[in-house]
């Protein structure tokens, strides 16, 4: 026990030399002045604890927290005053065997002694201890940020942790949705909770989704990347590039409508939306929603509706009529798709039946095409002098091109045949 | 924003009409329209009807090109329309009209000058030969 | 005066001595690429021949126009990006319609370039009138833009600088009307692949010969000497590389065709025909001869064949079996093609060699559909 104090009391008399401050959050007894009698050495700095002179130093009083107060730039945050001290070194360099070395090197049994002073060591310490203070706002490269800043949605967080010895081998994890809820408990009072959406896919068909709670955001997380590992679906692709046919989907009240494209069409719809295609391996298809755009429910509507789809076999059995497709780039060349083992005639076709492949897949429904409006400055009488003084300009772009394809810079018959007029202007 | 050949002019069935060149391009390369416009008109009022145009600065291969819509041209001299002497000149020359007497008078005159100029250089050689000797 | 008309006319003859400068410097451009180009410049016109309806039949099934490839996708149609495919639901009968339409389609995408004679130049004065000597230095160019002409048949005339009114030659003629009325894709200035004969033979080298052909098609008239220079390098260059492949299918097979066989070289078509056991295409090709040239021995019953043939459906690929008619129909196919050789062929022995070879293949072929026929006939 008293070698204990001892060694403590060594401590302290390097720490104290240090800092008024380590002292006071150490709450050592002063030991060099051990008496019996009573010294009134007690002061507000050692009266209290650490915890408590910081939090009056930084606390904000109820009414200034209301109006913003402590927060921001100016903001005083809690500083570790003992950040990177170590027991056994101080600012007498002294080799203490069996504290801040080891007792035996080699063969040879250390002693105590003193080594040459490190005349730096008083500023290095500062340094660290300040690097701190200040708040630093993560740096992420273009390629990792998300949607938006430094916030989870949008980012990839690896694929789902394998399980057993079956590993996730190509597969990717986007976050669509990370939220704290705030619940109230009955003797923690609000307690928060964080939930994550994310989905996960090997860019191949197989793509899932998975919602996770978590005390803390990176528990959510992970727990949603698991689950969405252990909820893969299957889609087939069209092609390789985008959805069988056009398709209306809805959960709750979000609807979403979408639509099959051409080849570099590219996504064109709501971003959990295309984070959802990549996961899944689609690469051309446009999507508009209406209605809700909860994003919980758009994810939901979006799969339930990409496994809906029907193979254009089921579509040509469903009406019983041969499915042809036309191609502009194949001239319009009507290619059977899909034939059904049998094909009705036009008699047994009824009188009000939906012929029409996209009313027919969209369940009768319709986009809403809204209008276009002129943009707001074609009606402004500027506009029209724009118009008026640029038009003799119309054409200027291709005849300058024309011209470099033809003599190979700007220029034009006449300076050839009269070569004294350039040389002049070049003057 | 270009008006069409068919003109946007305000169009007065019993005004005196005349077929002339109206001056577009710029500033140092001029091109004209052959239009029709009543004889009342300024050139930089809309026209009634672009009959054809005509570019007075040769080409590479040397050459002045005119355009005429001889259809319409023969409708709108049908109606009484006037073509002033420039036009009448060019119809001439592609021999949808007689020849302008004008065309005549200028091909008098650049011969006139370039025998002028032929002999100026005949005598300037002599005298330079003259002194020589 | 003696003067002026001497500088004028020095002028003139400038003008018309690098006209025609202009198309021997072609020819002569052209001989370094070791095929020598023939144009139909002689007496006779191919046009009526080309024409006639029975040339025109031969041509078009000897296309072989498979729609798999007469319907390929094609990056020049003016289309920077692809449109989302569309879809339709149909009963039997509009499906046969829709298909009665793409042959239609088929048909216009087919349809040949004409062969025609060179056109002869135009040299009508119209007026003179001395008078006018000296009034400019410069022609002046006169174009009737009435709506609705056809481009040949506008007025296009030219006032000389000594006063001459003459109706323009092909050449300024093509450049006005691409002026005035342009067509899409054709340029004021000849494409550099045409006019440098470097580029023209590395497009060669490098079979590019439907891009030739195609934009050669839209640059020139059929009865310019420049395009009948160019497709019959390229035909000659297909013929002597045996590309015929590459052209079957498009709009471009039958002029070939019909050069080769105007030219008396389809020998190495022939071999061809045979090598790959299209014996009845063989046939057709002597018959597109006999119309030509009618110099064949067995020219009626090379004709009395064809009409056995055109019905028949086109051979793709090769039959897995053979009914009795089509056995009896390739044996004649086969005794004319042998009458042909004795009688017509430059290259007999190979020819003779390809036959022989398509004689045991087809023998086998008769065997095994004979045998089939009785195993499934004894089933």
């Amino acid at each position: 026990m008293f070698s204990n104090l001892l060694s403590l009391r060594g401590v302290a008399a390097i720490v104290n030399i240090f800092s008024r401050q380590t002292k006071l959050q150490r709450n050592v007894p002063n030991l060099t002045n051990f008496s019996t009698t009573s010294v009134a050495c007690v002061n507000f700095f050692n009266k209290l604890p650490a915890e408590k002179l910081w939090k009056s130093v930084t606390s904000v009083s109820n009414a200034g927290a209301k109006k913003g107060r402590g927060k921001g730039a100016g903001r005083i945050r809690i500083r570790d005053l003992n950040r990177g001290q170590v027991i056994g070194i101080g600012r007498i360099n002294m080799l203490w065997p069996g504290l801040s070395a080891p007792v035996i090197r080699g063969r040879e049994l250390l002693k105590q002694q003193r080594l040459p002073d490190d005349p730096e060591r008083m500023e290095k310490l500062t340094k660290l201890r300040d690097s701190m203070t200040k708040f630093r706002r993560l740096r992420l490269s273009p390629i990792e940020r998300g949607w938006s800043g430094t916030r989870m949605p949008g980012r990839s967080i690896g694929p789902p942790d394998p399980i057993g010895e079956d590993e996730f081998v190509g597969f990717d994890t986007k976050v669509l949705q990370l939220r704290s809820l705030l619940i109230m408990k009955g003797n923690l009072g609000r307690t928060r909770n964080y939930q994550a959406m994310v989905v996960t896919g090997n860019g191949q068909g197989l793509a899932g989704f998975g919602l996770g709670k978590g005390k803390e955001a990176v528990a959510a997380l992970r727990k949603a990347k698991n689950k969405a590992g252990q909820k893969l679906m299957h889609f087939e692709i069209y092609n390789g590039h985008t959805v069988f046919h056009d398709f209306y989907t809805a959960f709750g009240k979000t609807k979403i409508f979408v639509q099959k494209k051409n080849e570099g069409y590219g996504l064109r719809c709501h971003r959990a939306i295309k984070e959802i295609c990549q996961a899944i391996g689609i690469k051309d298809l446009r999507a508009k929603l209406e209605g809700s755009n909860n994003l919980q429910n758009i994810v939901k509507a979006f799969f339930i509706g990409l496994l809906q789809q029907r193979t254009h076999q089921q579509l040509a059995e469903e009406k019983k009529l041969h499915l042809v497709e036309y191609r502009a780039e194949n001239e319009y060349f009507p290619t059977v798709v899909a034939s059904p083992s049998k094909v009705r005639t036009k008699e047994e076709i009824l009188k009000d039946e939906t012929l029409d492949f996209i009313q027919y897949v969209m369940d009768d429904r319709v986009i809403l095409r809204k209008k276009k409006f002129p943009r707001f400055y074609e009606k402004m009488p500027h506009y029209k002098i724009y118009l008026k003084k640029y038009e003799k300009y119309r054409n200027h772009e291709k005849i300058r091109l024309m011209l470099k394809t033809e003599y190979g810079e700007v220029k034009s018959f006449l300076n050839d045949r009269y070569p004294e007029e350039k040389v002049e202007s070049e003057a | 924003m270009l008006p069409p050949a068919s003109g946007t002019g305000k169009f007065y069935a019993k005004a005196a009409k005349s077929i002339r060149l109206i001056r577009q391009g710029c500033t140092n390369r001029p091109f004209f329209h052959i239009s029709v416009t009543h004889r009342k008109r300024l050139n930089s009022q809309p026209v009634i009807e672009q009959l054809g145009s005509y570019d007075p600065m040769p080409n590479v291969h040397n050459e002045k090109l005119v355009a005429l819509n001889l259809e319409r041209i023969k409708y709108w001299l049908g109606k009484g329309a006037h073509v002033s002497p420039p036009v009448a000149e060019l119809f001439g020359l592609a021999g949808f009209f007689p020849i302008h007497p004008r065309s005549y008078m200028n091909a008098w005159r650049n011969r006139k000058t370039t025998q002028e100029n032929i002999a100026k250089q005949m005598e300037e050689e002599k005298a330079k030969e003259t002194a020589n000797l | 005066m003696t003067i002026f008309f001497r500088n004028l006319v020095q002028n003139n003859v400038k003008i018309i001595l690098t006209r025609n400068s202009d198309s021997q410097l072609f020819t002569v451009s052209y001989r370094n690429l070791s095929i020598l180009p023939s144009v139909y410049d002689g007496k006779e016109d191919p046009a009526p021949k080309f024409f006639s309806s029975n040339v025109q039949v031969l041509l078009r099934r000897l296309t072989r126009p498979d729609f798999a490839k007469v319907f390929r996708k094609r990056t020049n149609s003016g289309r920077d990006v692809l449109k989302t495919p569309s879809y339709k639901f149909l009963t039997d009968e509009e499906l046969e319609a829709e298909i009665a339409k793409a042959n239609k389609r088929a048909d216009r995408l087919l349809q040949m370039p004409p062969i025609v004679k060179i056109h002869q130049p135009i040299n009508e004065i119209l007026s003179e009138d001395p008078a006018l000597i000296g009034y400019d230095n410069v022609k002046y160019l006169f174009t009737d833009i009435t709506f609705g002409v056809a481009n040949a048949h506008r007025i296009i005339v030219e006032r000389d600088p000594d006063g001459i009114l003459r109706s323009s030659d092909h050449d300024i003629r093509k450049r006005l009307n691409q002026t005035y009325f342009p067509i899409k894709g054709r340029k004021l200035r000849e494409p550099i692949m045409f006019t440098d004969k470097d580029r023209l033979n590395s497009l060669l080298e490098s079979e590019k010969y439907e891009f030739v052909l195609d934009r050669a098609c839209i640059q020139y008239e059929p009865d310019e000497p420049s395009y009948q220079k160019i497709t019959s390098i390229t035909y000659q260059h297909i013929d002597m590389n045996k590309n015929y492949d590459m052209l079957r299918s498009t709009r471009h097979f039958g002029p070939m065709a019909f050069y080769i066989t105007w030219h008396q070289s389809i020998d190495n078509l022939m071999l061809e025909l045979l090598q790959t056991s299209a014996v009845r295409e063989a046939v057709l090709l002597t018959a597109l001869r006999h119309e030509i040239h009618g110099d064949l021995a067995n020219g009626e019953q090379v004709q009395a064949l064809v009409h056995q043939i055109l019905p028949t459906p086109i051979q793709l690929s090769k039959p897995d079996r053979l009914t009795e008619e089509d056995i009896e129909l390739d044996n004649k196919c086969v005794e004319c093609i042998e009458k042909y050789i004795v009688g017509n062929s430059a290259m007999k022995s190979q020819q003779e060699l390809a036959l022989q070879g398509f004689r045991e293949y087809y023998q086998q072929m008769i065997e095994l559909s004979r045998g089939l026929k009785k195993a499934h006939g004894n089933a």
